[in-house]
């Protein structure tokens, strides 16, 4: 990323000023800026490390499925049946019910073409919305925040929950902001010194210079903020006992509390099962079907569910063919999750895999994530997808 | 911001203020001479005991548990070490760095301490070696072959995830080779494994003896040919150079120098020390653009300051922890393709925390933070930890003392920072307030140290 002067000056003045005001940092007076748009509020849930579609909506009554799966296929009698020939890994009762609500669209196989087995370049082109062959260096929620987040100053617009920001997050001039605890965030941001050393003047010809300020200053004028809004409001909810639950709760927390960000960021990693799948599998499904129902209920509780969208990717399915490990090697086309009130068609969105054609044993996709990501961004984020995703993806009828 | 303390913060971890009292006015190939005399030194890693003896389903619920936390103990404590001896001015600075690299590119996670310190045996032996030997003796090592599913690689059923690495990400970078390339060097290396306790193993009924076709040669190729043939191609020198000069250079590749550093690597049938030696001793490795423009990586902030400071943490605790909290954790990275290194390292909290940690370490507030959990860790509910560590503020003071008042703040700057800082002369000072001569240069310091620029090297 290159960092323009330019706009660092107008961030230091922004943020200084921010200091000294204290009236800034007060919670409840502070109005929604992103209301003046389309006052919705995206959620992105990753899951890394390419989970297995098939095992999470399996086609339970499909001969090859079991034939290429005889060890790790899931008994037709514990499927969670959500139609005729679909449903949920037997841990997704919460996700189960939320669907059996009307909240949830399934997507079957998206993906993108000439699809890359690789993690990191997989993850990069969901990240980026690039060509199977482009390399972007922004993220398309980043580049949301490039292009159409006129009102939305403030570094925590959108907010990934997590040490470290994901590329999707990184824009040309503006980046998401990373935090995975408030409070730890303000206790370091209260230090004397570097709040003096913010306040007195800087320029910096030295790009990695430029670029830590430039971050110091952020991370300061956010992180009391950020620990107010943490406090106003307790989730009701059960959340898992782990981190990611603990991440959802956070977010429901900062929603609740009229926080002034739009987008959220989580992850829920460890799906790269090569070996021995089923129980590990197990266990991150659970985590997450559990997870993604306490903040549903936690939203809808505060009626926020109606300005909330969620949706879940990850970088590849796997192959269809089990491996002698009694676990899956990095495949193709996936499902996707949408969840929330305002679906169009809420259940599935197109018709299950077709596994009689395949491309050297792994699935073809039908739906281009891109249309996907075109149609939150311009049906929910009231932004311009073309600009954003740089060629025309047609919205689909999800929204 | 002299030269040569770019050159000692690029091939060690900078330089402890007797070093520097010491080292600061060499000739740069004086001091390149040292480092590469001193990396070949006989300096050995010492190996834990073996703790497993049985298979895992021969064991008791409690054996199994008490064995993962005797690896976990046995991980914690060589990763210390290891952290201890980049620190030591004793060691040879530039293999403690070489071995840091590979480290992060050949990327695994070990799941415990023998296997860890076997590992970086391996990767100290070639450090500065062959790249052959040293590749060679990582598809060859049992934390890589397990960290890789190459254990699981049979004739019967393959699994491709070491091949593919091997490729993608050790030697080749994409767009060298095909799927099929993938899938036949993934049986070539079938039946590449290790025993229960710890050895590398090579089972013939699991490797598939049939022809291959790979990089479009027939043949009955085994791991061995398949590694000869990667390397055959000028492909593998590029992509090895070029992540070398990310690494010690700059992030910003000039096309050109790399592309002549790996056609010497190359022509050197990949010979290591001629590499690093031909770029630390060209004049542009000095160039002004190619200084203080590299983030520290966690364990280098870390280093750095017990440098600096000769600090000594009472137990390994604070090491293991700053490493989680920073981001980095040896012998854990994130993934297969490693730390991404950069400004990657740097985000709001993380910054923050980097910010905050000189005085956290040395100041005298206690300073409580918590890390990210991590799941293997059976401590993550406690709340926060004492950080803190016996300072040897003694040298620092040393280092300064005789010089006039006005070139202390100078002088003090010129060591710890790699980049001219923006400085406030009068706000350093007016944080530094002690009356004490001894307790104001450590103070200065800790101001130093906090500033942004300190995060560059």
């Amino acid at each position: 990323m290159h960092f323009k002067r330019r706009d660092f000056i107008k961030a230091s003045a922004l943020a200084s000023t921010s200091i000294l005001a204290p009236n800034f940092l007060n919670a409840f007076t502070k109005t929604r800026s992103y209301r003046s748009r389309s006052g919705k509020i995206l959620i992105v849930v990753q899951l890394s490390g390419g989970n297995d579609g098939l095992n999470t909506v399996v086609p339970y009554q499909n001969d090859i499925y079991y034939r290429s799966r005889p060890r790790l296929g899931i008994n037709k009698q514990e499927v969670l049946k959500l139609n005729s020939d679909q449903g949920l890994n037997p841990v997704m009762k919460s996700l189960q019910s939320l669907y059996d609500e009307g909240l949830v669209s399934i997507i079957n196989a998206v993906g993108y073409p000439n699809p890359d087995r690789s993690h990191f370049r997989s993850m990069d082109i969901w990240h980026t919305a690039s060509d199977s062959k482009e390399y972007l260096q922004t993220g398309w929620l980043g580049r949301y925040l490039d292009h159409a987040c006129h009102n939305c100053q403030q570094p925590y617009h959108a907010l990934e929950i997590d040490d470290s920001l994901s590329l999707a997050m990184k824009g040309a001039e503006r980046n998401g902001f990373a935090m995975s605890k408030p409070q730890q965030l303000r206790r370091a941001a209260n230090n004397r010194f570097l709040k003096a050393v913010a306040q007195s003047t800087h320029e910096h010809e030295h790009e990695q210079v430029a670029y830590l300020y430039k971050t110091m200053i952020d991370s300061q004028s956010s992180a009391q903020y950020l620990f107010e809004q943490s406090k106003v409001h307790q989730a009701k909810e059960n959340y898992p006992n782990t981190p990611f639950g603990r991440d959802l709760r956070q977010i429901a927390e900062l929603i609740t509390a009229d926080t002034d960000t739009q987008v959220y960021y989580v992850s829920l990693t460890g799906f790269d099962t090569h070996a021995n799948q089923k129980n590990v599998q197990a266990r991150l499904l659970q985590q997450y079907a559990d997870g993604i129902r306490a903040l549903v209920k936690d939203l809808k509780r505060n009626d926020l569910l109606k300005d909330t969208l969620i949706m879940t990717f990850s970088e590849f399915g796997r192959r269809v063919q089990q491996n002698a490990s009694n676990g899956t090697d990095h495949g193709t086309a996936n499902n996707l999750f949408l969840i929330g009130e305002q679906l169009q068609k809420p259940g599935f969105f197109n018709a299950a895999l077709d596994l009689s054609s395949l491309d050297d044993g792994d699935l073809l996709y039908q739906v281009d994530f891109r249309n996907i990501y075109a149609t939150i961004l311009d049906k929910w984020l009231d932004s311009s997808a073309p600009q954003i995703l740089k060629q025309q993806f047609a919205p689909l009828d999800l929204l | 911001m002299t030269p040569i303390n770019h050159l000692y913060w690029r091939a060690g971890f900078g330089l402890s203020p007797e070093e520097w009292q010491e080292k600061k006015n060499w000739p740069i190939e004086k001091a390149v001479n040292q480092l590469f005399t001193l990396a070949k030194t006989n300096s050995t890693f010492d190996l834990p005991e073996r703790v497993v003896q049985r298979r895992l389903n021969e064991l008791s619920r409690e054996e199994r548990e008490a064995l993962r936390e005797q690896q976990r103990q046995q991980l914690a404590r060589v990763n210390a070490d290891w952290v201890r001896r980049m620190a030591d001015p004793k060691s040879p600075a530039l293999l403690e760095r070489m071995s840091l690299f590979w480290h992060g590119h050949f990327a695994c996670r070990s799941r415990g301490g023998y296997l860890a310190a076997q590992q970086i045996i391996t990767i100290r032996r070639h450090a500065l070696g062959n790249f052959r030997d040293l590749l060679l003796g990582l598809a060859r090592d049992p934390a890589m072959i397990r960290y890789l599913n190459n254990q699981q690689n049979r004739k019967q059923q393959a699994n491709e995830n070491f091949a593919r690495e091997l490729m993608e990400l050790f030697t080749l970078g994409r767009d060298h080779y095909t799927e099929q390339d993938v899938k036949e060097a993934a049986r070539a290396f079938t039946g590449w494994s290790s025993n229960l306790t710890g050895d590398f193993v090579f089972r013939r009924p699991w490797h598939d003896y049939g022809p291959k076709s790979f990089f479009g040669k027939k043949g009955n190729w085994n791991g061995e040919d398949i590694i000869d043939m990667i390397l055959e191609k000028e492909a593998c020198a590029n992509f090895i150079t070029r992540k070398v000069y990310r690494y010690f250079v700059n992030q910003r590749v000039d096309e050109h120098r790399v592309q002549r550093l790996a056609k010497t690597f190359y022509q050197s049938n990949y010979d290591i020390a001629e590499l690093m030696r031909a770029i630390f001793t060209s004049p542009w490795f000095y160039a002004p653009e190619n200084r203080g423009t590299k983030v520290k990586a966690p364990v280098e902030l870390l280093v750095g300051m017990i440098k600096n400071f000769g600090l000594e943490f009472e137990n390994d605790t604070p090491i293991l922890f700053l490493q989680r909290a920073l981001g980095q954790q040896l012998f854990n990275p994130p993934n297969v393709a490693g730390w991404p290194g950069g400004k990657n390292w740097i985000d709001n909290a993380s910054l923050m925390l980097r910010l905050n940690l000189p005085l956290g370490i040395v100041g005298a507030a206690p300073f409580n933070f918590r890390a990210k959990a991590d799941l293997e860790d059976r401590q993550e509910n406690k709340q926060g930890r004492r950080l803190q560590a016996k300072a040897n503020t003694q040298s620092l003071y040393q280092m300064i003392f005789r010089l006039p008042e006005a070139k202390k703040l100078p002088a003090l700057a010129a060591y710890l920072l790699l980049v001219k800082p923006q400085m406030n002369t009068g706000l350093i000072k007016a944080f530094s307030p002690s009356q004490n001569p001894q307790e104001q240069v450590i103070q200065q310091a800790l101001r130093l140290m906090s500033l942004p620029e300190y995060q560059l090297c």
